[in-house]
C-alpha cells in the first residue's frame, strides 16, 4: 500500500498558505517529515488524518480516496496529534478500553488483551490505574501512542511526538515507534533532525508549505558530503561573515560561534571540512528556501 | 502600590469588550423597560405613575439582582484570571503585598461593576426622557407622568444596587480568590440562588414575612415588606427611607460582605501550589517487571451497525458519567431537592392551612425546579459539546472510525440519561414527602405520566436546541448567550404579534391535573404540539450533525464542505421524513386550532370588543321583556365534550310600553352552534351582527305591556378537534360545570363585553368606563345583581348524561330514568328563583344527611372523602344559625357538587352549591386549635348566599356586593365564632387585614368605601370581614342580626325595585346607639384607618395579686381618599385597651379588655389587675384597620 499525495494545497481563512502544491509518495515503513515550526507539517498530517480539508489536490491511500472516503481511512488510521490533552479524571485502562470500543474492537476479551498488551508495550502498565491527570509529559505521550496503536492501524500518523520529552523518554519513545510493523505506513513529523536520522527510511523536508526535499536520509547526506565547512569565529566577526558567506547554520560552542557554510570548495583556509550529517541537509534546504522567499 | 494595582485593574478592564456589553445590556433593558411595550420589569399600572419613585425603585431593585451573573463574571475573575492565564507564578513572586493585591483588585473591579450597573439609572432616565418620541407604542405615551426627580433614581441605586453589588461582589471575589477556578464561582452563584429561593419559599407565610424581609440579601423582600400596604398615592410620592428593617437588613449584609473580604484576606495565599485540605496518600506506582517486549495481539475490528450501537451506548454512558461527577451538577441537584422539600412545608396554603400532599400538588412543586432544569440543559449541553475541545482531546476523538452523528447523539443521550435519573430521584423525593405527611396514595402512574412526558419533553427540546445553537455558532459563551436571548425572545413573542403556539418553541401543555378529569382533553393537543416540536428539533439535530465540527476546520464554509460528505442516503431519508412530520403536524395543528376552531389574537379580540361597543352600545338601554319562565332539555355528551340544549323562555313585557324588537345575544364561544330561535308569534330578523352573534328580532305585532311571548331555541355545543390553548374547561370528560350565562341566549346588549382597562380605552379613544352604575341610578335599581334579563323565573330542566355520570341542576329531582344507556334527570323548582343556574355532570359518589326537613347531599369525587363531615357540619351549623337569626331556609334541599380544580371557588345557586376540588376537598386541617378550617368557613359562606343573594336579590349598582358577599362574610364569620376559639378567629382576621391592606395597594382605579364597593374583592370580602366583625363587637351580635333580619323581611323574594347598601345601612343605623353612630360613617361611608401604638408599658406590684399597669399609647385616626392619600382627622372613638396574663396552660390570655374613649393622640392609662400582667396595649385584637398592627401591644416592664 502506498500513500500518494498529489498537488495538495491549502490556504487558511486568515490568508496563510499552509500547503503549496505538495506532492509526495509515501511507502510502507517510517517516513520522516522534517521542517521548522509552522512549516505546514501538521496541516499536511491533519489532512491525511481526515481532520482538515484541502483546497485542491488529492490524497490516495491504496484504493481509498482519503479526502472523500474519510470513514474508510479512519478504520485503518492511528493518529497522535501534536498537542493533545486527556480527561484528567480517568485512568489509562478505562480510557483505552473506551477508545478501543470506539475503534470497533467489540469483542470484550480481545479488547482486554489488546489494552493490556498496549499498556505493557508503552510501559504504562504500572500506572494504568492512575488518573491521566497525574501523568508526566512522557507518560502522556506514551499513552498517546498506545491509543494510536489500537486496532492494528495500517496508517500511523504521529505529529511531533518527541517535542518536550527528556532524552530518556525520547529514546524510549523512538524505540517504541521503531518496533512498529514493517507493513505499516508510519508518518512521523518532527523538527528534530535526530529523530529522522535514527528512525526513518524515507523523508521529506518541508518549509512554508512546500516540499523542499524528498528521499532517503542517507542519499540526502551524500548530496552534501564534502561541501560542509565550518569555522569558529569571534562574536564580533559574525556580521561580517554573514555578509560574505552562505551560512547555513551557526551555533555556539563554549560561548563562541561556530558557523557552517555550504561550498563546493574550501572557502578559505580558515574553514575546515566537516563530516556532513542530516542536520546540514536540513539547514541547507531551510536556508535556501528562506533566501528564495526573501529575494522574491 | 495599592494605587498602581487599582489603576492597573481599571485600565485592564477598560480594554475588555465584555464590560461595555454588560453595560449595554443593562442600559438597554432599563431603557426598553421604560420606552417599549415589550420588555417589562416591575409594574406601574393603573393609578401608579410609570416614573413614580416606587416603580423606579422596583426596576432598580429587580435589575440589581436579576443580573447577578454579571457581578459574578466581573468580580469572580478579578483573581481567577491570573490562574487561568498562568500568571500566578510571575505575579506572586513580585514583592507585592497581599493586602494591596487583594484590595486593589477588589476596589478596581468593584468600581468597574458600579459603572456597569450605572446603566440602570442612565437607562431609566433616558427612557423617560425620550420614550415619548419613540416610533412605536409606549404604554404611557398619552399619560401624564411625574416631573423628573434625580433622587428617585439615585436613592434606590445607592441603597439597593451599590450595596447588593458590594455584598455579592465580595462573595464572588472570595469564591474566585479562594477557589482559584471559574467553576467555583459559578457553583457558588447557583447555590446562592437556590438557597435564596429556598429561604424565599420557607418564609412565604404571612407570619414569617418580617423575618424574610430582615434576611433577604438583595433587600427585595425588605422592599416588598416595607411597601406592601403602600397605596397608589404613596407609591407615587414616597421613597423607602433607610431606617428600621431596611437599615438593619443593609447593615447585616454589608457586614457579611466585609466578612467575606476578611476571610479572603486570611484565606488567600501567594503560594502557587497549595496544601490540599485533604491529605491524599501519595499514590505509589508499583514498579513491576517491564514487559515492553510483548507482541500486540491482533484484535478484530468490526465496523457495522452493531458497532455503531455499541459506540453510541459506550459514549452515552461516558458522557453521563462525566456530568454526574461534576460538582456544580450535584450542587444544583441536591439544593434543588432541598428546595422541593422546603416548599413542601407550606404546600397549597389557604389561610395558612395546608392541603393533602396529593401527587399532583407534589408535581406542581416541581415547577419551582424548572429554572434549574433549564440551567442544567443549557449549561451541560454546552459543556458536552465542548468537552473534547476543552481538554484538547478532540483530534483523537475525531479521527476514530465513528459516523459523525454518533458523537453528537451520544452527548444528547448522555444528558437524556441524566434527566431520566434526575426525574427518578425527584419521584423518590416526592414520595418521601408524601410519606412524611402520612399520605400513602403514591399514584406512581401520575408521577411517571407527568414527569416522563411534559417535563422530559421540555428538557429534550431545550437540550436539542442548545446543541443546535452550540454547534452552529461554534463558540461556547456566545452559544450560552444566544440560548438566553432565545428565551427572552420566546417570552416576548406574544407582544410582537406571534401569539400562536406554533411559534412558541416547545409549547404544548398537559394543562392542570385534576383528580376528577385527570389530564382530560389536553392529551391530543399536547401530543400534536410535542410531535411538531420534536420533528423540528430532529431537523435541527440533522443540521447540527451536518455542521458539527470534526477535525480542525471551524469556518462555516469548510464545515459545510466536510458536512456534505455526511449526506448519505439514510441521513437524507431521516432528515426529509422528520421535516415532513414537522410540516404535516404543523398543518394539522393549524387545521385544528385555526380552521375548525377559531384562534383570535389578543389585539384582534380587543378590536372586536371595541367594535361591539361602538356598534351596539346604542342598544344598551333599549327596553326589553324579561324572562319569567325557563324550561330546557339539556343533553350532555361528556366523552365528546358536546351538549345540546333545547327549550324555551317565556318573555314578559314588564314595561308600560309595547316592545317591538327583541335583542338576542348568543354566546360567542366558537364551539356553540345556534340551531334555531323561534317565537310563538310571527317575527323576523331585523338586524344581524353575525360576528358578535347579536340578532335583533322584530315582532310582527309588538309585545303589549304585560303581555308575554314564548321564545324557543336550540343550541349545540360542538367540540371539534383541539384548540390552541387549554380549550374550555366547562364541558369536559368528567366534571362538566357551566352556568346559563356562558352558553344560553341572553337579552340585549352586554356591557360586560366592553374593554375595562382605562389605559386601553384611552388608547382606543373610548371614554372612561365606570365599573358599575351609581347607587341611585333608576336603571340599576330596576335590575338585580344577576342582570336585567329577568327578575325571578319559574325553572324546569331535564338533563341527560352518560350512563356513569350524575347530572345536576337547581331544583328538586322530579324523576330519574335510564334510556339507551344514558341517565336522565328531571329537575323542577317549586318557587320562583333567580335567573342563574348551573349544569353539572360527573361520576359522583354521594353522601347524604338531613337537617330538620332539609335533605343535605354532597356529590363528590370518590377518594375525596377527607372533609365531607366538615362540609356537612358547615351546612348544618349555617342553616341553624341563619334560620334562627335571619329567616327560615326557603328550600327543602341543599346540595354541594364538586367540580374540577380548573377554577378555585365555590358558588351558590338556588339550593345547589358547586364547590371546587381545589379549595376544600383536599384541604388538610391538622390542628383544630391552630389551623383555620376554611372548608367549614367556605361552606357557611356559600350557604349564607341562599339568604343574601337568593332570598334577597339586591340591585345591580355600586355597593351591591356589600349586600350579597359582605353579608355572607359576616354570617359565616358568626358561624365560625360560635364553633371555634377566639384565637382562630383572630388568626383569620389577621389574614383578612393583610389581604385588605395589600389589595388596596394594587387598586387600579379607585378605592371605594364599603357602601360603594364596585366588584373589589379586597373590599367586599376582606375589608367587610373586619368591618362587620368590629361592628358586632361594638353594637352587639344580636343588634347586627336584628338589622339583617329586618332587611331580609322587608326585601325578601321581591322583584324590582331592588334594595341597595343604603337600605341595609338604614337598618344598621337603627340598631346602633347614638354614641356609636359615628362608627357607621367610619366603617361604611368612608375609608378610615387607625394608627394605634403602645409607646410604654410598665407595671408595679402593689400587693399579693394586686398589680397596677401604666400604659402610654398613641392613637391616630386617618381618612384616605380613593388614591390612598391620607389625612389625620380628630379622634373621638371607643378603642379596646387590653392586658394579657398567662393562663394555666402557659399561654397568653386576656385578663383585662375594655373599651376606652380616646380623644387625643397621646394617652396614659393606669389600670389595676389581679393577676400578673405580661403584655398590654391598645386594640390588641386588631378590630380596627391599622397598617402597623404588630406595634399595638408591648411586653410589660416592672417598675
Amino acid at each position: 500500500m502506498q500513500l500518494i499525495i498529489q498537488n495538495l494545497s491549502k490556504t487558511y481563512s486568515n490568508g496563510v498558505q499552509a500547503l503549496k502544491d505538495v506532492t509526495l509518495t509515501i511507502n510502507q515503513g517510517m517516513f520522516g517529515l522534517l521542517g521548522p515550526n509552522g512549516a505546514g507539517k501538521s496541516s499536511l498530517m491533519r489532512t491525511i488524518a481526515t481532520l482538515q480539508e484541502a483546497d485542491s489536490g488529492s490524497v490516495q491511500l491504496g484504493d481509498i480516496n482519503v479526502l472523500k472516503q474519510k470513514e474508510e481511512v479512519r478504520k485503518i488510521l492511528g493518529y497522535l496529534p501534536q498537542e493533545f490533552g486527556v480527561y484528567p479524571k480517568i485512568d489509562a485502562v478505562t480510557l483505552l478500553d473506551h477508545l478501543a470500543v470506539l475503534k470497533g474492537i467489540v469483542n470484550k476479551k480481545e479488547r482486554k488483551a489488546l489494552v493490556e498488551a498496549l499498556l505493557h508495550k508503552t510501559n504504562l502498565w504500572a500506572a494504568r490505574e492512575k488518573n491521566l491527570g497525574g501523568y508526566s509529559g512522557g507518560m502522556k505521550q506514551r499513552f498517546g501512542i498506545a491509543q494510536a496503536l489500537i486496532a492494528n492501524p495500517k496508517l500511523i500518523i504521529v505529529d511531533e511526538p518527541t517535542a518536550g520529552l527528556d532524552p530518556a523518554e525520547r529514546n524510549r519513545f523512538l524505540n517504541l515507534l521503531s518496533e512498529l510493523g514493517e507493513n505499516t505506513i508510519v508518518i512521523l513529523s518532527t523538527h528534530i533532525v535526530e529523530d529522522v536520522k535514527e528512525l526513518c527510511t524515507d523523508m521529506a523536508i518541508i518549509n512554508k508549505g512546500q516540499v523542499l526535499y524528498k528521499g532517503n536520509p542517507l542519499d540526502a547526506i551524500a548530496e552534501v558530503q564534502g561541501k560542509v565547512w565550518s569555522k569558529r569565529i569571534a562574536k564580533a566577526e559574525l556580521e561580517e561573515y554573514r555578509k560574505n558567506f552562505n551560512i547555513i547554520s551557526e551555533r555556539l560552542i563554549a560561548g563562541r560561534p561556530e558557523i557552517t557554510i555550504l561550498s563546493e570548495g574550501q572557502p578559505d583556509s580558515s574553514f575546515q571540512q566537516r563530516q556532513a550529517d542530516l542536520e546540514d541537509v536540513y539547514f541547507s534546504h531551510i536556508f535556501n528556501s528562506s533566501k528564495e522567499t526573501t529575494l522574491a | 502600590m495599592l494605587k498602581e494595582i487599582f489603576l492597573f485593574e481599571l485600565s485592564y478592564r477598560k480594554n475588555r469588550a465584555a464590560n461595555y456589553i454588560y453595560f449595554g445590556i443593562i442600559f438597554l433593558l432599563c431603557f426598553f423597560a421604560v420606552a417599549s411595550p415589550i420588555v417589562s420589569i416591575g409594574g406601574a399600572q393603573g393609578q401608579i405613575k410609570p416614573n413614580s419613585p416606587f416603580a423606579i425603585a422596583q426596576i432598580t431593585l429587580t435589575m440589581s439582582f436579576a443580573l447577578m451573573m454579571i457581578s459574578s463574571a466581573v468580580m469572580g475573575v478579578a483573581i481567577v484570571r491570573d490562574f487561568d492565564h498562568n500568571m500566578e507564578a510571575l505575579l506572586f513572586s513580585t514583592p507585592m503585598k497581599k493586602m494591596h493585591y487583594l484590595l486593589g483588585r477588589f476596589g478596581g473591579s468593584f468600581l468597574v461593576l458600579i459603572l456597569i450597573y450605572s446603566g440602570i439609572f442612565l437607562g431609566l432616565m433616558a427612557g423617560f426622557a425620550i420614550g415619548k418620541y419613540m416610533p412605536w407604542e409606549v404604554d404611557w405615551k398619552t399619560k401624564e407622568i411625574l416631573a423628573f426627580n434625580a433622587w428617585s433614581y439615585i436613592q434606590p441605586f445607592l441603597y439597593y444596587t451599590v450595596s447588593n453589588l458590594f455584598i455579592m461582589g465580595a462573595l464572588f471575589f472570595m469564591a474566585g480568590a479562594l477557589g482559584r477556578k471559574a467553576i467555583v464561582i459559578y457553583t457558588q452563584g447557583i447555590i446562592l440562588l437556590i438557597l435564596y429561593s429556598i429561604a424565599d419559599s420557607f418564609l412565604a407565610n404571612v407570619e414569617w414575612k418580617e423575618t424574610a424581609a430582615m434576611l433577604d440579601p438583595f433587600a427585595s423582600q425588605t422592599f416588598e415588606y416595607t411597601t406592601r400596604y403602600w397605596t397608589p398615592a404613596e407609591k407615587n410620592t414616597q421613597l423607602v427611607p433607610l431606617e428600621g428593617i431596611m437599615l438593619y437588613n443593609r447593615l447585616i449584609w454589608m457586614a457579611v460582605g466585609i466578612g467575606a473580604l476578611i476571610v479572603t484576606y486570611y484565606g488567600f495565599s501567594f503560594n502557587v501550589v497549595r496544601n490540599s485540605l485533604i491529605k491524599r496518600k501519595p499514590s505509589t506506582v508499583k514498579e513491576q517487571a517491564k514487559k515492553t517486549d510483548v507482541v500486540i495481539p491482533i484484535a478484530r475490528q468490526v465496523i457495522n451497525t452493531g458497532t455503531y450501537l455499541k459506540q453510541l451506548v459506550n459514549l452515552s454512558v461516558f458522557y453521563f458519567k462525566t456530568v454526574i461527577k461534576e460538582i456544580p451538577f450535584l450542587a444544583i441537584l441536591i439544593t434543588g431537592m432541598l428546595l422541593l422539600i422546603v416548599n413542601a412545608f407550606n404546600m397549597n396554603q389557604l389561610y395558612g392551612t395546608s392541603s393533602y400532599p396529593t401527587t399532583y400538588s407534589i408535581l406542581e412543586l416541581l415547577d419551582g425546579f424548572t429554572l434549574f432544569f433549564i440551567i442544567i440543559a443549557i449549561f451541560y449541553s454546552g459543556e458536552l459539546i465542548w468537552k473534547e475541545r476543552a481538554v484538547n482531546f478532540n483530534l483523537i476523538m475525531d479521527a476514530l472510525p465513528m459516523p459523525s452523528f454518533i458523537a453528537l447523539l451520544a452527548k444528547f443521550m448522555g444528558l437524556l440519561l441524566i434527566y431520566i435519573v434526575m426525574l427518578f430521584l425527584l419521584i423518590v423525593v416526592g414520595i418521601t414527602i408524601q410519606a412524611s405527611y402520612g399520605y400513602f396514595k403514591f399514584e406512581l402512574p401520575i408521577y411517571f405520566s407527568s414527569l416522563y412526558t411534559t417535563t422530559i419533553t421540555f428538557l429534550i427540546l431545550y437540550t436539542l436546541l442548545a446543541i443546535f445553537i452550540q454547534v452552529l455558532v461554534n463558540n461556547k459563551f456566545l452559544g450560552f448567550a444566544l440560548c438566553i436571548v432565545f428565551f427572552i425572545v420566546r417570552g416576548v413573542m406574544g407582544e410582537l404579534g406571534l401569539e400562536h403556539n406554533l411559534w412558541r418553541f416547545a409549547s404544548g401543555s398537559l394543562g392542570t391535573f385534576s383528580d376528577m378529569n385527570v389530564y382530560g382533553h389536553y392529551i391530543p393537543s399536547f401530543s400534536w404540539f410535542k410531535l411538531y416540536w420534536f420533528a423540528l428539533a430532529m431537523v435541527m439535530f440533522a443540521v447540527a450533525v451536518l455542521f458539527s465540527v470534526r477535525g480542525s476546520e471551524a469556518v462555516l464554509k469548510m464545515r459545510w464542505k466536510t458536512g456534505k460528505l455526511r449526506l448519505n442516503r439514510s441521513f437524507l431519508i431521516f432528515t426529509f421524513s422528520v421535516l415532513a412530520v414537522f410540516l404535516f403536524s404543523g398543518f394539522y395543528i393549524y387545521y385544528n386550532t385555526s380552521v375548525i376552531n377559531k384562534f383570535v389574537k389578543s389585539d384582534d379580540q380587543e378590536d372586536l370588543q371595541e367594535e361591539y361597543e361602538r356598534k351596539l352600545k346604542k342598544y344598551e338601554f333599549e327596553a326589553q321583556p324579561r324572562i319569567v319562565d325557563t324550561k330546557l332539555k339539556v343533553a350532555i355528551y361528556p366523552s365528546a365534550r358536546d351538549f345540546v340544549a333545547e327549550g324555551y323562555y317565556w318573555l314578559k313585557n314588564k314595561t308600560d310600553q309595547p316592545i317591538k324588537d327583541i335583542h338576542i345575544q348568543h354566546s360567542i364561544e366558537n364551539q356553540l352552534i345556534i340551531n334555531y330561535v323561534k317565537f310563538n308569534r310571527e317575527a323576523k330578523v331585523k338586524e344581524n351582527f353575525e360576528n358578535f352573534k347579536y340578532y335583533v328580532y322584530e315582532l310582527a305585532d309588538p309585545l303589549a305591556a304585560g303581555d308575554s311571548v314564548q321564545m324557543n331555541f336550540k343550541v349545540t355545543f360542538d367540540t371539534r378537534g383541539f384548540e390552541q390553548g387549554g380549550s374550555n374547561t366547562n364541558v369536559i370528560f368528567n366534571g362538566t360545570f357551566f352556568n346559563n350565562t356562558s352558553f344560553f341566549p341572553t337579552l340585549g346588549y352586554n356591557s360586560g363585553v366592553e374593554l375595562g382597562d382605562d389605559d386601553e380605552r384611552k388608547k382606543r379613544k373610548l371614554d372612561k368606563k365606570e365599573r358599575m352604575m351609581e347607587r341611585n341610578d333608576p336603571r340599576g335599581l330596576a335590575q338585580s345583581l344577576f342582570g336585567d334579563d329577568a327578575d325571578h323565573i319559574r325553572f324546569e330542566m331535564e338533563i341527560s348524561t352518560e350512563g356513569d355520570q350524575i347530572a345536576i341542576a337547581p331544583g328538586y329531582l322530579q324523576k330519574e330514568w335510564k334510556e339507551n344507556g344514558r341517565n336522565y334527570f328531571s329537575y323542577k323548582m317549586d318557587a320562583p328563583m333567580c335567573n342563574f343556574y348551573s349544569v353539572v355532570s360527573a361520576r359522583y359518589a354521594v353522601k347524604k344527611d338531613k337537617w330538620n326537613d332539609v335533605n343535605l347531599e354532597i356529590y363528590y369525587h370518590p377518594g375525596h372523602e377527607y372533609n365531607l363531615d366538615k362540609m356537612m357540619d358547615g351546612m348544618k351549623d349555617a342553616l341553624g344559625y341563619y334560620t334562627k337569626n335571619f329567616a327560615p331556609y326557603q328550600y327543602r334541599q341543599l346540595r354541594i357538587m364538586e367540580f374540577p380544580r380548573y377554577a378555585s371557588f365555590a358558588q351558590s345557586f338556588a339550593n345547589t352549591i358547586p364547590f371546587s376540588e381545589g379549595i376544600g376537598f383536599i384541604a388538610k386541617i391538622d390542628d383544630p386549635e391552630k389551623d383555620i378550617d376554611y372548608v367549614y368557613y367556605v361552606t357557611a359562606h356559600e350557604v349564607a348566599h341562599q339568604w343574601w343573594g337568593h332570598q334577597v336579590m339586591e340591585a345591580g349598582v355600586k355597593g351591591n356586593a356589600m349586600l350579597s358577599e359582605s353579608m355572607s362574610q359576616y354570617s359565616a364569620l358568626m358561624v365560625l365564632k360560635h364553633k371555634f376559639t377566639p384565637e382562630i378567629l383572630e388568626r383569620y382576621l389577621k389574614y383578612e387585614l393583610d389581604r385588605y391592606l395589600s389589595g388596596r395597594a394594587f387598586e387600579r382605579k379607585k378605592e371605594q368605601p364599603l357602601e360603594f364597593v364596585e366588584g373589589q374583592n379586597y373590599i367586599h370580602y376582606q375589608k367587610a370581614s373586619l368591618i362587620f366583625f368590629a361592628l358586632q363587637d361594638y353594637i352587639g351580635e344580636d343588634s347586627v342580626n336584628a338589622a339583617f333580619r329586618r332587611y331580609n323581611s322587608q326585601w325578601k323574594f321581591k322583584d324590582a325595585p331592588y334594595p341597595t347598601s343604603a337600605d341595609l345601612l338604614k337598618e344598621i343605623k337603627k340598631v346602633t346607639p347614638d354614641s356609636l353612630q359615628s362608627i357607621i360613617h367610619d366603617m361604611f361611608e368612608t375609608i378610615t384607618l387607625f394608627e394605634n401604638k403602645t409607646i410604654e408599658a410598665t407595671y408595679q406590684e402593689k400587693g399579693k395579686d394586686q398589680f397596677e399597669v401604666t400604659l402610654k399609647v398613641s392613637a391616630e385616626k386617618m381618612r384616605a381618599d380613593s388614591t390612598g392619600l391620607e389625612s389625620v382627622i380628630p379622634i373621638n372613638d371607643w378603642i379596646d385597651v387590653g392586658i394579657y396574663g398567662k393562663n394555666i396552660a402557659g399561654k397568653d390570655s386576656l385578663i383585662y379588655l375594655k373599651k376606652h374613649k380616646i380623644t387625643q393622640k397621646e394617652n396614659t392609662f393606669t389600670i389595676a389587675v389581679k393577676a400578673k400582667p405580661r403584655k398590654a396595649g391598645i386594640d390588641p385584637l386588631h378590630k380596627l384597620i391599622d397598617r402597623h398592627s404588630d406595634d399595638n401591644t408591648k411586653g410589660l416592664v416592672k417598675k
